[in-house]
């Protein structure tokens, strides 16, 4: 058989490796729990802009409504005579 | 005190996130923080740690990824050149002496695209040398290195595969000659002064041999192989694995797939260079195996099915998300195949050219996309998309969440596999052999985590070697993390080592048991281990694997066709994206509805693909410049669309359900439900990096496209006579009705604002509006000249005469349906409907107009034209004189014994104004207009009656008014008023619990109900419009009174004086009954009834009623008619026979003198009923256009100064 070999230092790996999961473990837990994060701030985001967006629909209706009320107040106050 | 992390983030989880917005879209930006599991972060420098030396096969396979990320940009660069000499300007002959500056320049632009080329040329030739120096280093049998690994194949296959698309990319780009030559004959010329152009010109040289020869790459591929012969055993193990992979479905992902069907013809071929070659291959593999593979049956229509869906979600997590990965790598693939197998068959013959006005060249690109695919295939197509993009989103959406259960999940499989199976593959087949279970030990050590088995930490050395020891389950906890791309590597490599002897030749597949000496069931167990091992690490690589499941930019791309084709770019009706919402426009599928968005996914993707892999800014300018354009048309299309849905929804509503029974095809008249809501929930489309607010765009539209209905509706009802009064009540109707469905998802302006505002009547000063100005100018120009009253009916018509403003009328616009009913069907409906209508003015005309107009300019028009009424009086007055002066001075009872035809004759001779026929036609239509305005005001005083008790009946249950026994209107006592004491009862219910901040905005509330209810009871006692026009022509008429009425100078009655006005009245009374009975009705027409009305108004009025009832002509007439009549039947009482036919020749004028005498009655009595003379008294009508209640008041003009003025 022509394998060029195996593991040479099996012990010292496997110590090697059992410290690797478990540095591994502490990476993944923190990794995700920035990746929640993140995707809390996206959604946030993302739920702001559609209330804002939300808001921002009623003013405009609000604001349209004002201006023809401001219409009628000026034909009005531009003759006063009417309403003496 | 710090908080635990976890702790933290899971109280972020408990903000509330939701909003409205529905997923009907893809996901636009994918966020990752791994670097691709699937390669190793690392480049597998981590491979080294486990000592199994593999540094030269890892160091072979960093090298080959390097390659293939270069080989891929080259790709790229090569798949977006566009050809530079069609963008060469021409220099025109007057510049010619500039002719050497342009070569340089020309030379300078040619020479940075020409040197991308150059490179890619060098690189392809450096790929090839090392990619098959790679392949004879490891494919010696003596094997004296580890390796090749399974990374270590499709590293190489990849490599192979870049080169593959680059030379098809090469071949395809006609452009790249041109451009060279164009770039060699520049060199030419500019060249000449510069010294050493020796190595350059052969550059040059090579690099044309190098474009101009077809496969130039593979060839070369080819050649570096079999420098040394010693590729073939490495080109038949890949061929094996291939073949292998895609029997097996190895490939998780459609990428992997389809570059394995790429690469393996090109293996093949290249394994077959020499016959021998050849025999060996086809002894391992057989060539079937190699055909069955390509006979890839691609659906014509892909139609993925909800059964199959529904079925295949079923399971835990990670077998769910595996599920969803296989779900999505088939439904993108075969996205892929269906759009290569439209690509490879074009349509035969596109639509015939009426369609495009003639034009028949059609660009390639149109037969494959444009004319390629049937309406149903889009749907399908847009279906998938949608498929795709909405799970690849669910997927995407939960990757934080079941990330830790995945990698959980991976973990106990490995766990399991290198703790348990294993152990016991080591204590029972594996014993006896050394080499065999050591590579087994390799495995557990490089990858068991130990101290995540708690119960067995201390015990596992010894479990594996103490053989009879029960093999007793493990119990190990899971840790959430997953193994590295390296550890896997290392695993497959083992497995492959343990199955294969690292024996390269081994016949059969992978771990087809042949030779390796391991039992039947360890091998199936390795087997599905190995092929785990790889699918582990694509689920780990979560996020990428959904963006590149999910990526369906290809869709858009077409530089193939662009080279082609010699076009800058193509019209976006070829584009499939466009194609595909257009399709949902066009088709209106309400399944399809919500999908409308998702083809701008597929812009997303390409944009995405064009700035990230392909690096092209000027694609991405192009796919910006479509997705605008699309954005624009698909609002603008959207807008119509639900316009035009929920107008014709609202028409189908208000029609009335009786209608519909009786219609045989009631079908048509039904609108089918769609669902906008969702659509018009939309805050944030994401498009291009940019959110855009897409409810608002519809609302600000919607707005738009109502004031434009409302002033469509006006400018044709403008173009119309005043009967289409109705239809325009019923179109408003309409839209009002669509306003108030469409409100219920949309914050639009409120109706009634956008009415006033289209009517022109914001002015708080201003009583009049385009709508009543029209309606009064109508009346006044065609209306009161041209319709002719019918009592009878109580209807006004047209009279034949009085066409005479037809003509001059704008004619009326026509516009698209969506301005009417939406729909067709609808459309013709209503207009049936309306021209029911459209011939006459009566009481539902007067509804019409009361509520167009409504209470804010009703006082307007009636002051109008009670003015008008004036203005007729004093018009009339100077004729009447005139008349006056023509008449006898003194005009006696007829005589009796003359008989009928003596009295007639007597009449004749009074009426001596035979001369002033004109002026007698004057009198006639004036008092026809003062008589047609009298009766329009009575049939609005019964419109406006009708719809005053209909309020009454309304509010008096508020107002505690009910009916008694004795039909009469009771009041409950006062304390008791319904509505005041229900605001009494909340007000100190509110008032009286503690939580109540500001009782004072309730009292006011409590005061206002009290006024309320004041206001109304005052309005129930409303007064009479007619009876305020009769006393206010009353007041007209006072100032004439004397020259119309003589006072008897005796005191008694003065039967004989000719000068008052029912004397004139009577005697054109009888003349025109005359004309008519001789002109057979036609006159009569003329004329019609108002005329009496007018007549018998001014004679009552006058208080010269009884003197005509006395002394009218064709009353005395019909007496003289009746006295011969009876006399004759007296005497002639025997003869039968004869007395039908005696009064025959008057039979006509008498019936018409008594019909006459029927609608003089009809009139004095609503008259004295509305109008007693006793006492004046009339009502006034207030700014507010409510009506005051009855009041006396002083017939003078100056009373009516509360209505307000016309001009105002």
């Amino acid at each position: 058989m022509a394998r060029a070999g195996g593991i040479t230092n099996a012990v010292n790996v496997g110590i090697a490796v059992q410290a690797d999961w478990e540095n591994r473990e502490f990476i993944s837990n923190i990794s995700l729990n920035v990746r929640r994060l993140f995707e809390f701030l996206l959604q946030f985001e993302a739920t702001t802009k559609s209330k804002l967006a939300c808001l921002n629909e009623k003013l405009d209706v609000l604001e349209r409504r004002l201006e023809v009320l401001e219409v009628q107040v000026s034909t009005a106050s531009a003759n006063p005579s009417v309403f003496t | 005190m710090a908080i635990p992390v976890e702790e933290a983030i899971a109280a972020l989880s408990t903000f509330t996130l939701e909003d409205e917005q529905p997923d009907v879209q893809g996901l636009a930006a994918l966020l990752s923080i791994e670097r691709c599991a699937t390669t190793s972060p690392t480049e597998y420098a981590d491979v080294s740690a486990y000592r199994l030396s593999l540094m030269e096969d890892t160091k072979a396979i960093n090298q080959l990824n390097t390659l293939i990320q270069e080989g891929k940009e080259m790709a790229s660069v090569l798949y977006t050149y566009r050809s530079c000499v069609k963008a060469l300007p021409q220099l025109p002959d007057s510049m010619k002496h500039n002719q050497a500056d342009l070569y340089l320049e020309t030379y300078q632009v040619l020479d940075l695209e020409m040197s991308r080329l150059r490179e890619i040329q060098r690189w392809q030739a450096s790929a090839a040398s090392k990619l098959a120096a790679d392949m004879q280093r490891f494919s010696r049998p003596e094997r004296l290195i580890n390796g090749p690994t399974v990374t270590h194949f499709w590293s190489m296959l990849k490599l192979l595969d870049i080169l593959v698309q680059l030379d098809h990319l090469k071949n395809a780009k006609a452009s790249i000659p041109n451009d060279f030559s164009w770039y060699k004959r520049t060199f030419t010329q500019v060249s000449m002064q510069w010294q050493d152009t020796d190595t350059m010109r052969e550059e040059l040289d090579d690099l044309q041999i190098f474009l101009s020869t077809r496969w130039a790459i593979l060839l070369n591929l080819h050649a570096e192989m079999f420098r040394a012969n010693t590729v073939e055993d490495i080109l038949q193990v890949l061929i094996v694995f291939c073949v292998e992979s895609l029997e097996l479905d190895f490939a998780l992902l459609f990428p992997e797939r389809h570059m394995l069907l790429r690469v393996l013809p090109v293996l093949v071929v290249l394994a077959t260079s020499s016959e021998k070659d050849a025999d060996s291959l086809y002894r391992r593999v057989k060539i079937n195996r190699l055909i069955s593979i390509f006979k890839v049956i691609i659906l014509k229509s892909t139609e993925a099915s909800d059964a199959e869906w529904s079925r295949e979600v079923k399971g835990n997590m990670y077998d769910m998300v595996i599920e969803g990965f296989q779900l999505l790598s088939r439904w993108t693939g075969r996205l892929w195949e269906q759009c290569a197998w439209k690509f490879s068959r074009p349509c035969k013959d596109p639509v015939a050219s009426d369609s495009l006005g003639g034009s028949t060249t059609f660009f390639d690109y149109e037969k494959v996309v444009r004319w390629n695919y049937t309406s149903d295939e889009r749907k399908a197509v847009l279906e998938l998309v949608s498929y795709i993009k909405s799970v690849g989103s669910m997927m995407q959406r939960c990757d934080t969440l079941v990330a830790d259960a995945l990698w959980e999940t991976i973990h106990v499989e490995v766990q399991d596999f290198v703790q348990d199976k294993l152990d016991t593959m080591l204590r029972t087949s594996f014993r006896k052999k050394k080499d065999l279970s050591r590579i087994l030990s390799d495995m557990r050590t490089l990858s068991a985590d130990w101290m995540a088995n708690t119960s067995r930490h201390d015990t596992e050395l010894h479990a594996l070697r103490q053989e009879g020891e029960e093999p007793r389950p493990n119990i190990f906890y899971p840790r959430p993390v997953a193994p590295t791309a390296a550890q896997v590597h290392c695993l497959q490599f083992l497995i492959c080592e343990l199955v294969a002897g690292g024996n390269l030749r081994k016949h059969g597949g992978l771990f087809g048991n042949s030779g390796s000496g391991i039992a039947v069931d360890d091998l199936k167990q390795l087997e599905t281990f190995f092929y785990k091992l790889s699918f582990f690490l694509h689920i780990l690589d979560y996020t990428a694997t959904v963006g590149t499941l999910t990526d369906l930019g290809f869709l858009w791309f077409r530089e193939f066709y662009l080279e082609s084709s010699r076009v800058i770019q193509f019209p976006i009706e070829c584009s499939l994206p466009w194609m595909l919402v257009d399709n949902v426009i066009e088709s209106q599928d309400p399944g399809l509805l919500e999908s409308i968005l998702m083809p701008f996914d597929i812009y997303n993707d390409a944009a995405q693909n064009a700035l990230t892999m392909l690096k092209q800014r000027f694609l991405y300018d192009e796919i910006e410049a479509e997705v605008d354009l699309c954005f624009d048309q698909l609002l603008y299309k959207l807008n119509e669309i639900i316009f035009s849905y929920y107008k014709s929804r609202a028409a189908s509503d208000l029609l009335d359900q009786s209608f519909i029974a009786s219609c045989n095809d009631d079908n048509k008249y039904f609108v089918k439900p769609m669902r906008f809501n969702e659509i018009l929930k939309l805050r944030r489309v994401k498009l291009l990096g940019r959110s855009i607010d897409l409810r608002s765009l519809l609302t600000q539209r919607l707005n738009k496209l109502i004031r434009e209905n409302i002033d469509f509706l006006f400018d044709r009802f403008e173009g119309q006579d005043l009967c289409a009064v109705v239809e325009l009540q019923q179109h408003l109707e309409i839209l009002k009705h669509s306003h108030n469905l469409l409100s219920k998802d949309l914050e639009l302006d409120s109706f009634s604002l956008m009415l006033n505002e289209m009517q022109e009547n914001l002015s708080l000063i201003s009583y009049s509006s385009r709508l009543a100005s029209q309606i009064w100018t109508e009346m006044q120009n065609d209306f009161f000249p041209n319709f002719i009253l019918c009592n009878t009916t109580q209807r006004f018509i047209r009279s034949i005469k009085g066409d005479r403003h037809a003509s001059q009328r704008a004619s009326v616009p026509s516009a698209k349906s969506y301005f009417f009913c939406g729909s067709q069907d609808l459309n013709a409906a209503y207009h049936n409907l309306a021209a029911m209508y459209s011939e006459f003015f009566g009481i539902p005309h007067m509804f019409a107009v009361v509520q167009l107009i409504g209470l804010r300019s009703l006082p307007w028009i009636i002051r109008a034209i009670l003015d008008h009424i004036a203005v007729k009086v004093n018009v009339i007055i100077p004729k009447i004189y005139g008349l006056q002066d023509a008449l006898p001075k003194s005009i006696g009872l007829l005589p009796f014994d003359g008989g009928v035809a003596g009295s007639q004759k007597i009449i004749h001779e009074l009426l001596t104004w035979g001369t002033k026929s004109e002026l007698k036609a004057e009198v006639l239509q004036s008092l026809k207009e003062v008589g047609s305005a009298l009766y329009w005001m009575s049939l609005l005083d019964l419109v406006l009656r009708e719809i005053d008790t209909t309020q009454f009946m309304q509010t008096a249950p508020w107002l505690g008014l009910f009916m008694g026994t004795d039909g009469q209107l009771k009041e409950v006592d006062s304390g008791n008023r319904p509505l005041v004491s229900l605001f009494r009862l909340a007000n100190t219910e509110i008032v009286s619990h503690a939580t109540c901040q500001n009782p004072n905005s309730f009292n006011i509330m409590l005061k206002q109900a009290e006024a309320a209810d004041l206001i109304y009871k005052k309005n129930i006692i409303s007064a009479s419009v007619l009876e305020y026009a009769l006393a206010f022509t009353s007041a007209a008429l006072d100032k004439h009174y004397s020259k119309l009425s003589a006072n008897p100078k005796t005191g008694f009655i003065d039967i004989t004086t000719s000068k008052d006005f029912y004397r004139i009245f009577s005697g054109l009374q009888f003349e025109y009954l005359e004309e008519t009975v001789l002109e057979s009705s036609r006159r009569h027409d003329s004329w019609g009834d108002s005329v009496a009305w007018a007549g018998c108004t001014i004679i009552y009025l006058l208080g010269q009623q009884l003197h005509f009832e006395l002394f009218d002509f064709s009353y005395q007439f019909l007496n003289i008619a009746e006295v011969e009549n009876a006399a004759i039947a007296h005497t002639l009482s025997f003869d039968r026979s004869k007395n039908s036919n005696f009064l025959q020749g008057y039979e006509i004028l008498l019936e018409a003198m008594r019909k006459a005498r029927r609608l003089n009655n009809h009139v004095f009595s609503m008259l004295r009923a509305r109008c007693p003379l006793e006492d004046k008294v009339a009502c006034a009508i207030k700014h507010s256009g409510a009506p005051q209640h009855r009041i006396t008041f002083v017939n003078t003009l100056s009373a009516f100064e509360t209505l307000p003025q016309k001009e105002a």
